[in-house]
């Protein structure tokens, strides 16, 4: 299990990443969102121990990222925004260049590149200069390069970001493979993505975390709010009024003059939806206002979406609401371990 | 550590990059070295322990370890492999170390090609063998000293070319420190001459060439080159800390 705790990361003054918590469990392929500048990257390099936080711990099957960061280390296989490959050393010396920094037994480094090559489908340009390879391939090369060693815990920032349709496609379906013995974070702005690859999603923006949660139980937050879309041919104070009156309805959101005495109509719902619907129906042929379209919007993944990282985040402590409004310049807290990274920072 | 240092060595002999400075070292040593012969005195035998060489091609060193030691960390950090480094097992200081040891190795490649000229020389005359061994010790001394300058030159940018140019004033600076301190103005203050003095490289350098090995040169020239790989270490790690 990976367990993130109290992570914040100034630069300056500025605050990328403002104390968040969550934990991966064994096997879980955990999805990172956010809209860009939400603090992902900053997150990811400080979970694979590139950047040292400002506050907060990482543990890693039991290993501390700063404490025990060999250990920690050794568990994980890190794919950054950009692939850290060098433009002049061929696929193989890459690849055998990253088997060595990780410590894999030199007796076994052959057979643990060619697999990972086998994986990603790279296999083909494995004697060319990573220089000459369009930006497809450097992407799977970086991944690959993630994946030798066959660490336990998977650090994979867009992982997707470059690939043409058809490798996006088959990424997806090799992350999802890694489920079965590893651990993965995995971050991206493309919905879709996440939701059909991840288990759970921390919705991330502006530094705090928006959202923990399964897909489903997203989606479903938000069915209590659906809106009803009516477009009718008529008088529009008539059919106001008997939309209004009608039980199930909260409230009109909008009325749109489309001329020729057509109007359409937002509704907030609350209740089920089919049966307002069809009482509305009646009630507004009943007084001979003709119906020129009616349905029902589902929230989709990409409103709650959107909801979440606009929405304001609640303050739990003042504090909190004072560091927004002035950047908190050096830490009061006087536990021992922000005292050590400072001191560090120090240095 | 033994990776790093491969892979470094691989990106100066996998292109042309070391065999061109060593074609630039050769013909700038051997545009002296003809100087030098011309210039001799004595008609019916050429004597010779090439320390007047020695301290011209220093001058170049100038020029050409700073191009070495140039992309050692600045050119990790443009690509972004940086990220693969620090997120690996390896620790700081074995990065340091591998790439160190690999540009002193291609340091010793390029002067290596110089050791011509004294088999050349002894075959038709005669050369100061002991003063030369001295000379290539302090030689070598000097080159890792700046070396391990230049590297620490190249973990403040991210632009190789500003590392170089850089490197080269600090070095020059060096070169010339005795010279200034020399000079009737700070002689004026002869405590600051001496603390100048004592971080002066040229003056100890002199007694390698005249065939002298003193151990406190030898120190010198060692505990420079920790305090700059030490400073080469903090200075990766502060970046990481106060990068943003």
């Amino acid at each position: 299990m990976i367990t993130i705790e109290n992570l914040t990361k100034y630069y300056g003054k500025n605050r990328a990443v403002n104390n968040i918590s969550f934990t991966i469990n064994d096997n879980e392929i955990l999805g990172f969102l956010g809209p860009n500048g939400a603090g992902k990257s900053t997150t990811m390099n400080m979970i694979a121990g590139y950047l040292p936080m400002t506050s907060g711990k990482v543990t890693i099957f039991g290993h501390d990222i700063t404490r025990d960061a060999t250990n920690a280390k050794l568990e994980l296989g890190y794919l950054p925004e950009i692939p850290p490959v060098y433009p002049d050393m061929k696929v193989t010396e890459y690849l055998s260049f990253c088997a060595g920094i990780k410590r894999i037994p030199r007796g076994k480094r052959k057979d643990e590149i060619n697999r990972v090559m086998e994986l990603l489908k790279i296999t083909d340009v494995k004697g060319k200069l990573i220089r000459n390879l369009s930006k497809g391939y450097r992407q799977r090369v970086g991944f690959a390069q993630a994946l030798l060693g066959d660490p336990k815990f998977i650090i994979l920032d867009e992982p997707t970001v470059g690939l043409d349709p058809n490798q996006v496609v088959e990424v997806r379906k090799l992350i999802k493979s890694l489920k079965k013995d590893h651990t993965v974070i995995f971050s991206s702005h493309i919905l879709s993505e996440v939701s059909e690859v991840c288990d759970r999603v921390v919705i991330i923006n502006k530094g705090d975390i928006r959202a923990i949660d399964t897909i489903e139980n997203l989606e479903s937050t938000f069915s209590d709010s659906l809106s009803l879309h009516i477009k009718i041919k008529g008088s529009k104070s008539k059919a106001a009024s008997i939309i209004e009156t009608t039980e199930g309805v909260k409230e009109i959101l909008s009325i749109d003059d489309e001329g020729n005495d057509i109007y359409s109509f937002v509704v907030q719902l609350s209740g089920d939806a089919e049966e307002i619907q069809d009482k509305l129906m009646a009630d507004l042929l009943g007084s001979q206002i003709r119906i020129v379209e009616i349905f029902t919007e589902k929230p989709n993944l990409e409103n709650v979406f959107i909801d979440l990282i606009n929405r304001p985040v609640k303050k739990e402590r003042l504090e909190d609401l004072l560091n927004e409004i002035v950047p908190e310049t050096d830490s009061a807290d006087d536990s021992a371990e922000d005292d050590e990274d400072e001191e560090k920072e120090d240095i | 550590m033994f990776s790093v240092y491969k892979k470094e060595l691989q990106s100066f002999f996998y292109t042309p990059f070391a065999y061109a400075l060593t074609a630039l070292f050769m013909l700038l040593f051997s545009y002296i070295f003809a100087n030098a012969i011309a210039k001799l005195e004595t008609t019916n035998r050429l004597m010779f322990s090439f320390t007047e060489i020695f301290y011209d091609v220093i001058i170049f060193f100038i020029f050409l370890i700073p191009i070495i030691t140039m992309r050692t960390f600045a050119d990790e950090r443009k690509l972004g492999t940086e990220v693969l480094l620090m997120s690996s097992p390896l620790n700081v200081a074995k990065i340091v170390l591998g790439k160190f040891f690999a540009n002193a190795t291609v340091f010793l490649f390029m002067i290596a090609g110089s050791v011509l000229f004294p088999i050349v020389t002894e075959k038709n005359g005669e050369v100061v063998i002991s003063q030369l061994i001295c000379a290539y010790i302090g030689f070598f001394s000097w080159g890792l000293m700046f070396i391990a300058l230049g590297m620490l030159i190249s973990s403040f940018t991210e632009n190789s070319i500003t590392a170089a140019i850089i490197g080269e004033i600090v070095m020059f600076a060096d070169l010339f420190l005795d010279d200034f301190s020399r000079t009737a103005f700070i002689s004026q203050y002869p405590k600051l001459q001496s603390v100048l003095l004592s971080f002066a490289a040229q003056p100890r350098f002199a007694y390698f060439s005249q065939g002298f090995i003193r151990l406190s040169d030898l120190v010198f020239f060692g505990s420079a080159i920790i305090v700059l790989l030490s400073w080469t270490y903090i200075s990766i790690e502060r970046r990481r800390w106060n990068r943003g």
